[in-house]
């Protein structure tokens, strides 16, 4: 299978196969097709991020990858098929728990449990069945320090989590999702909802995450995806227009939307 | 930009309003701001209205009860009361024997009974059949020149029918052949103006009073216990009705005294406001005329009090008596039954014999002229445990009675509709597909449409009947309270309060769990979390101050409804005996609502009992004010963040 026709550049710098293959995906939600024959590979340990204009698709593309889509009636890829290292994520047999468990999420607007610090993180755990106390904590600990909340939060692990500021319970959120030590990380618009001091922070740890875990990161702050990205697709009224390397997509788009899109004349 | 800049008064004077007509200052927002304010404060205006006319009515109480508790003292009822009590505790005790004497004795003569009752039975029957033919042999035999063989004829039809009448009867089957073939040939030739019964009924009937008299020969013994056990009261019984009549003597001047008391204030008032001199002289001395005897407690407490060495001298000797019947009555019955109330009377006699025993030291420290401070009328209307009404003795109004029924009846209906509703509610909306939450939620909302009263008929006729029937199955009597005695009861009640709660309890329930944000689902499964943990970890626990705000809400409609409660509940004025366990749900209780219901349309105004009925309205205004004010503290404190 070739993953060329709409991302030209898209496999010239990846050396190995693509973790993640998108191909030809259509998705509906009800009668209403929202994506048209998206065709992509995401490589392991990279940043790949989807920008385009409001309601282009990038999040519903983003949650079929972990299938979260599934909680909506109606909502269903209609052709094509999404592999996770060579296997189908919609093979009826498929272990969906399995599934989230390799593939995280971290939302838009920050959403801890209304319960505590230490409950959250601990809570994929608890839900996979892990009893040893002390390995939870372990764990814990060390998915807290990864998503760099460890020394502000310490001493408080048992205080209820919705007395974070907004940019801790976002990164309290990303320590939840890297607690059950997934390989891709997905991230939609994590930084929408907080301050430049915050997002700076979240920018941060991205870099720092990515020597672990891949990435895919939707955005609207172009700068963001200068940032912390590697790769850039982007996206526009359900189709994937241009796919390639960060720096040549922001300096020489190809596509003459994506030229539009970029300095600011359409979305 | 444009030259002809217009003036800055013109594009600014629209900011002023226009000027108003004939000054008055109506324009539409303010005008509907005070539509609103004035219904609210029409609706607050109505609280205070209601708070105001219960407290009126209500307050009265205390002083009114404060001497009704007065003269129940000054008189000597209290004093008599002493005595009463363990008069009556020994009442219910020998109710329980004779039921286990009674019992063991129906083990020899219940079936001889059976085959007695039964042919007379059957006799009635038949006789009631042929009645026509019966009168018509009766006339034959008394109208002096009936040819012979229009009376043979007359007798033969008789005959006929009843042999025909004889055929028809469903005879149980505790005769032998025999007895069969006797029976058909006695009744088919029942003649009105037979000399003697038919033979059959004659040996059945003796065959009875063969088997009473030896079921009273085998249980000599425990009849003369029973026996002694009654005859030990009698001289207490006398003695206290002769100090009840004078107590209740002085009782009844006291009150004459205070409604002429009354009736003289009265007077007077009316002859102050009187507009001719000849109608104020009038009133004076109608007023003058009341006369107002103070009565004289001390002088007629004398006698009453004087009898208290004659009753400590019973005392001992009654004790001794219960307790040398008691040896007489048998270790363990013949049945089941018996054996299960000796015990019960065992296990309470040794409390009797000590209040009898500690009687006389509490008459010894009685004082009839005691004051009855005011503090006293209110704790012993919410603490006092008997709420008795229309006694020729003393009423009594203490309000615990109701108030462990309603409460107890409550408890149940919420044990029963929490569960139920709050699983719908998970059930609908987290599992249910949309076709299916289309068919549960209006059906569940639809309860709610059915009338309590028709609730109520449910409860009597179908609910009741099953409850005892299903209480009798042998394999279940494992259940504590089974079997059940009354058909109304709490558990009947609260099972009908729970169905009435449940459609409040489960929208809420349901508002509540569909209030849960969508984002924290949606975290857990990206966790990798199943549904139901999904549902059983986040979200439920995530909406259950909404789920206790719906079990307060719920639990405030079930303390507060009447009509199912006074049909079901069973009306019985008395705390529950707890000693069931479990089993005291099948008890039948009274409750707050109910007792209003019930009572208040009967009492007259203004009396002593309309006025606690009115307390009872004040302690359920406050139960709901409570429940409410804790719902809203839940919701306040527990609110989830908005995402
Ligand atoms: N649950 C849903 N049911 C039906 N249609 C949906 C649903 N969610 C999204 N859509 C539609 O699908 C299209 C793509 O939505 P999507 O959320 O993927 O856009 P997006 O690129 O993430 O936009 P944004 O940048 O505003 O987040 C939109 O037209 C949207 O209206
Ligand atoms: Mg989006």
């Amino acid at each position: 299978m070739s993953s060329s026709s709409a991302s030209t550049a898209a496999a010239s710098s990846a050396t190995t196969q693509p973790l993640l293959k998108i191909n030809e995906v259509d998705f509906a939600y009800g009668a209403r097709q929202t994506l048209f024959g998206v065709n992509m590979g995401i490589a392991q340990r990279e940043v790949t991020a989807f920008i385009g204009p409001s309601g282009c698709g990038k999040s519903t593309l983003l949650r079929c990858i972990n299938r979260i889509n599934d909680m909506i009636e109606g909502a269903r890829i209609t052709k094509g098929n999404i592999t996770l290292g060579n296997v189908d994520i919609n093979h009826p047999d498929l272990d969906v728990i399995a599934l989230r468990r390799k593939v995280g999420m971290v939302f838009q607007k920050y959403n801890p449990f209304p319960r505590s610090i230490f409950e959250n993180v601990a809570y994929g755990l608890e839900v996979a069945g892990m009893k040893n106390k002390k390995l939870i904590a372990e764990t814990v600990e060390r998915s807290l320090r990864s998503a760099t909340l460890w020394e502000e939060v310490k001493d408080r692990l048992h205080e209820s989590a919705l007395g974070l500021s907004g940019g801790q319970q976002q990164r309290l959120c990303i320590a939840r999702t890297l607690s059950v030590r997934p390989e891709v990380v997905l991230m939609d618009e994590p930084c929408a909802a907080l301050d430049p001091i915050a997002t700076a922070k979240i920018e941060e740890l991205i870099h720092q995450l990515k020597k672990d875990y891949t990435i895919v990161i939707v955005t609207h702050n172009m700068e963001q995806a200068v940032r912390v990205s590697d790769k850039t697709a982007f996206f526009y009224l359900g189709k994937l227009i241009e796919f390639n390397n960060t720096m040549t997509l922001f300096s020489t788009p190809e596509n003459e939307q994506t030229e539009r899109y970029l300095s600011g004349r359409m979305g | 930009m444009n030259e002809e800049k217009p003036s800055p008064s013109s594009d600014f004077q629209g900011l002023i309003k226009p000027p108003s007509f004939l000054g008055l200052r109506v324009d539409r927002q303010s005008l509907i701001k005070h539509f609103f304010t004035g219904s609210a404060a029409v609706t607050i205006l109505t609280l205070f209205l209601i708070m105001y006319s219960l407290l009126k009515e209500g307050t009265g109480f205390i002083p009114t009860y404060q001497f009704e508790l007065k003269v129940y003292r000054q008189a000597g009822l209290e004093f008599c009361d002493f005595i009463q009590k363990p008069l009556t505790e020994n009442t219910a005790l020998l109710s329980k024997l004779n039921r286990a004497v009674n019992a063991d004795t129906a083990t020899l003569t219940q079936k001889a009974q059976v085959r007695r009752d039964a042919l007379f039975l059957a006799k009635g029957r038949v006789e009631e059949k042929t009645a026509r033919l019966r009168e018509a042999v009766t006339e034959a035999v008394e109208t002096a020149n009936t040819p012979p063989e229009k009376l043979a004829q007359a007798r033969q039809a008789l005959n006929e029918a009843n042999a025909k009448a004889v055929g028809e009867e469903a005879f149980p089957d505790v005769y032998s052949a025999e007895e069969r073939r006797q029976i058909a040939s006695d009744l088919g030739t029942l003649q009105p103006d037979a000399a003697e019964p038919p033979a059959i009924i004659k040996t059945l009937s003796a065959e009875f009073a063969e088997q009473d008299r030896i079921a009273k020969e085998k249980y000599a013994g425990f009849l003369e216990a029973v026996e002694a056990f009654e005859e030990a009261t009698e001289p207490i019984v006398e003695l206290h009705d002769g100090i009840a009549e004078l107590a209740k003597s002085t009782k009844e001047a006291a009150v004459q005294q205070h409604m002429a008391e009354d009736a003289k204030a009265q007077l007077l008032a009316a002859a102050e406001s009187a507009k001719t001199p000849e109608a104020k002289a009038n009133f004076q001395k109608e007023a003058d005329a009341t006369s107002l005897e103070a009565i004289d407690y001390k002088g007629k407490i004398e006698p009453i009090v004087a009898k208290l060495p004659e009753y400590e001298a019973m005392v001992p000797t009654y004790v001794a008596a219960i307790k040398a019947a008691m040896e007489k009555v048998p270790q363990k019955g013949e049945t089941k039954e018996s054996t299960a109330l000796i015990n019960e009377v065992r296990k309470q006699l040794p409390k009797h014999l000590t209040h009898a025993e500690e009687s006389p030291a509490l008459m010894k420290a009685w004082q009839w002229d005691k004051p009855i401070p005011m503090v006293q009328a209110l704790t012993a209307f919410l603490f006092g445990g008997d709420w008795i009404t229309n006694s020729s003795w003393q009423d009594f109004y203490g309000v615990v009675p109701l108030l462990t029924g309603s409460l107890l009846i409550a408890v149940i209906a919420l044990v029963i509709a929490l569960p139920l509703s709050v699983g719908a509610a998970i059930y609908t909306n987290q599992f249910a597909s949309p076709r299916e939450q289309e068919l549960i939620k209006p059906f569940i909302e639809f309860i709610q449409a059915i009338p309590s009263v028709v609730l109520g008929f449910i409860g009597i006729s179908v609910v009741g009947d099953l409850i005892k029937e299903t209480s009798n199955v042998a394999w279940l009597q494992w259940i504590p309270g089974f079997p059940v005695q009354e058909r109304l009861n709490m558990f009947n009640a609260g099972l009908l309060l729970a169905l009435m709660a449940i459609p409040t309890m489960f929208s809420l329930a349901e508002d509540a769990i569909q209030n849960v944000p969508r984002a924290f689902s949606e975290a857990s499964e990206a966790l990798g979390a199943t549904k139901l943990q999904t549902v059983f970890r986040v979200i439920f626990p995530a909406s259950l101050s909404g789920v206790f705000a719906a079990m307060l809400l719920g639990l405030g409609r079930i303390i507060g409804e009447t009509m199912v409660v006074l049909l079901v509940a069973g009306n019985r004025i008395a705390i529950p005996d707890f000693s069931d366990g479990i089993g005291t749900v099948f008890q039948p209780a009274h409750t707050l609502t109910g007792i209003i219901a019930q009572e208040l349309g009967e009492v007259s105004k203004g009396s002593s009992h309309w006025q606690a009925l009115f307390m009872v309205g004040i302690l359920l205004f406050t139960i709901s004010l409570l429940i409410n004010f804790v719902s809203r503290k839940v919701v306040k404190r527990f609110q989830l963040p908005k995402i």
